[in-house]
């Protein structure tokens, strides 16, 4: 267990230091990061976090380890729970996402971080690439306190001038109006984090902007990747590693198995 | 009251009616061009008996209303041929398959029609069905593409606050198949576990069929009545009716069984190569004619396998 933090570790990390304690938290399956940076935020700094495990409740703070946990429909993660619930009840508490943080996947980010789980392709009944659906994304991200974009690529064809179909908005057609002028209540998209680079949006255009890069990342690389111009601060800080703290909760709590070191 | 206190009580009134269902008489529930609703959610509890019938009968045109986060239910019904359109926001197997070849190929190649939709539309649709209203009101998707994608999601002004909406209209099933834990002859059905959607599903929809685990007695639900959730119209006894999806509280999804359904829906996306997902309907439809058959097909140390707690 020991060695220098991998890009995952230091993604986690980084999204696990922005949750606070008391908040509600969705861990997916299927999604080992996100996974991983609920479960340091609740071991770290949440004990009274609302971490919502498949379709349960649960309070992990004493668990000694965290078992991985694999597919949304599996009743046994009832074993950990104080509330078990129906998947509409869940989807249809609004008024709960006002203390929830949400994350958010796309296979076309813009550069106001509206994004895209459609699928690519101009024609909707003949879709180049069909993509898996919006899933709760939508619905959620008009609602939550604030949600995060996780993206397992940084490329040109994932960052693009405009999207195809926005399954979720970001910051609209930009301005920090333009989710109140919509109507959304939720606080919009806070960072956007890759394997390369950590976003966030600029205040006034709310333009997405280069807010670090990873250990070993050119601030060249990021911009080749990106397929518009993301605003540029003069100086571009390394993203914080983990601390021992961290680390160690990572590699003997949550991540025992080493999903995140693989 | 009881059972059969009309038989001594009320000489001449008829005994309270069964609601079973025996496997041949599935026939009279399902006819090409219907709204069929399939219950559970993901890689669990969908209603493989009544979904295997579908298939072997060769309906055609029907439209699948998904469960929230659709299962590979949907994709064998696609992939089969019976499908004209798919209501709902996903289709896929989580880890063991990120999007249902079936219908990631036939949405690709225009073969069926996508009603779009997140969650939050889904089940606005869903309960304005309940509810017997034209439509109801939902933010999720102002701003988004989604009233281009799906016309019949509907922006309107809000007539109390003046904000901008989306109307859904109402999703009614003709009919929900549904799989729980256990229900008596009488159809009062109970879950392990919540049930996901399942009963939002039987409030949509006209007619709701539930294949359970184990029928009981009448006294065995009166001990728990809390634990109803639904009373369906009717009842098939199906143990392991869901396989290879998972039923709380009695057996975990078939990975193996799910690998070579996904396999066959890959080979027929990427290569058009349609031979071995005949293999397997050849196998485990048209070649098991009954859920014995199909069971028997599987296997029973694969079945009991498949266990929870102690495999």
């Amino acid at each position: 267990m020991t060695g220098p933090p991998t890009v995952r570790e230091i993604m986690a990390t980084f999204l696990a230091r922005d949750i606070e304690d008391g908040e509600e938290i969705f861990v997916g399956t299927n999604l080992p990061v996100i996974r991983a940076a609920a479960l340091l935020a609740h071991l770290h700094h949440g004990p009274s976090m609302r971490v919502m495990l498949a379709h349960t409740r649960t309070n992990l703070y004493h668990a000694p380890v965290m078992e991985h946990f694999e597919l949304l429909a599996d009743w046994r993660a009832a074993r950990w729970a104080e509330g078990y619930f129906n998947d509409n009840d869940i989807v249809m508490y609004q008024k709960s996402r006002r203390d929830s943080v949400f994350f958010v996947g796309a296979l076309q980010v813009d550069p106001h971080g509206n994004t895209n789980l459609i699928g690519l392709g101009t024609d909707p009944r003949r879709l180049r690439l069909r993509g898996p659906g919006a899933i709760a994304t939508t619905t959620n991200a008009s609602h939550v306190r604030r949600f995060y974009i996780f993206l397992n690529e940084h490329s040109p064809r994932v960052f693009v001038p405009r999207c195809d179909w926005i399954s979720t908005v970001g910051w609209g057609d930009g301005g920090p109006d333009a989710r109140r002028k919509l109507g959304l209540p939720g606080g919009g998209p806070r960072y956007c984090i890759t394997p390369l680079a950590v976003l966030d949006f600029e205040d006034d255009s709310k333009r997405l902007r280069l807010r670090s890069v990873h250990p070993g990342v050119a601030v060249d690389e990021v911009r080749r990747q990106t397929g518009f111009d993301l605003v540029m601060p003069d100086h571009v800080p390394t993203t914080a590693l983990p601390g021992p703290d961290e680390l160690a909760i990572l590699r003997t709590r949550v991540d025992p198995q080493g999903l995140l070191r693989g | 009251m009881g059972d059969h206190a009309s038989d001594v009580l009320s000489p001449g009134v008829p005994a309270r009616r069964s609601v079973l269902v025996a496997e041949p008489e599935l026939g009279d529930w399902f006819r090409d061009g219907m709204t069929i609703a399939l219950g559970g959610l993901a890689t669990a509890c969908h209603a493989m008996v009544a979904v295997r019938h579908i298939v072997r009968r060769g309906l055609r045109d029907l439209t699948v209303i998904g469960s929230a986060v659709g299962g590979l239910d949907v994709d064998l019904l696609v992939g089969a041929g019976c499908v004209r359109k798919v209501i709902c926001p996903y289709v896929g197997a989580e880890a063991l398959a990120s999007i249902g070849p079936f219908y990631r190929a036939a949405a690709e190649r225009g073969e069926i029609e996508v009603w779009e939709c997140d969650e939050g539309q889904y089940y606005t649709g869903l309960q304005a069905a309940a509810q017997m209203l034209p439509f109801l009101p939902c933010r999720g998707g102002v701003g988004t593409s989604f009233p281009e994608l799906n016309p019949d999601l509907k922006p309107f002004r809000d007539p109390v606050r003046g904000e901008t909406l989306l109307a859904v209209p109402a999703i009614t099933p003709d009919v929900a198949i549904l799989h729980a834990a256990q229900s008596d002859v009488h159809g009062n059905v109970q879950f392990v576990g919540t049930g996901y959607a399942d009963r939002l599903l039987w409030r949509a929809a006209e007619r709701t069929l539930v294949q359970v685990e184990r029928i009981v007695s009448n006294e065995e639900i009166r001990r728990a009545p809390e634990r109803t959730a639904l009373l369906a119209a009717g009842v098939l006894r199906a143990p392991y009716g869901a396989h290879p999806f998972s039923s709380p509280g009695f057996y975990l999804e078939d990975r193996a069984h799910i690998a070579e359904l996904v396999a066959a829906g890959r080979a027929w996306a990427r290569d058009r190569d349609r031979q071995p997902f005949e293999a397997y309907l050849a196998r485990y439809v048209h070649g098991a004619p009954t859920h014995l058959d199909y069971l028997e097909a599987i296997g029973l140390r694969r079945l009991l396998g498949l266990d929870e707690w102690g495999a």
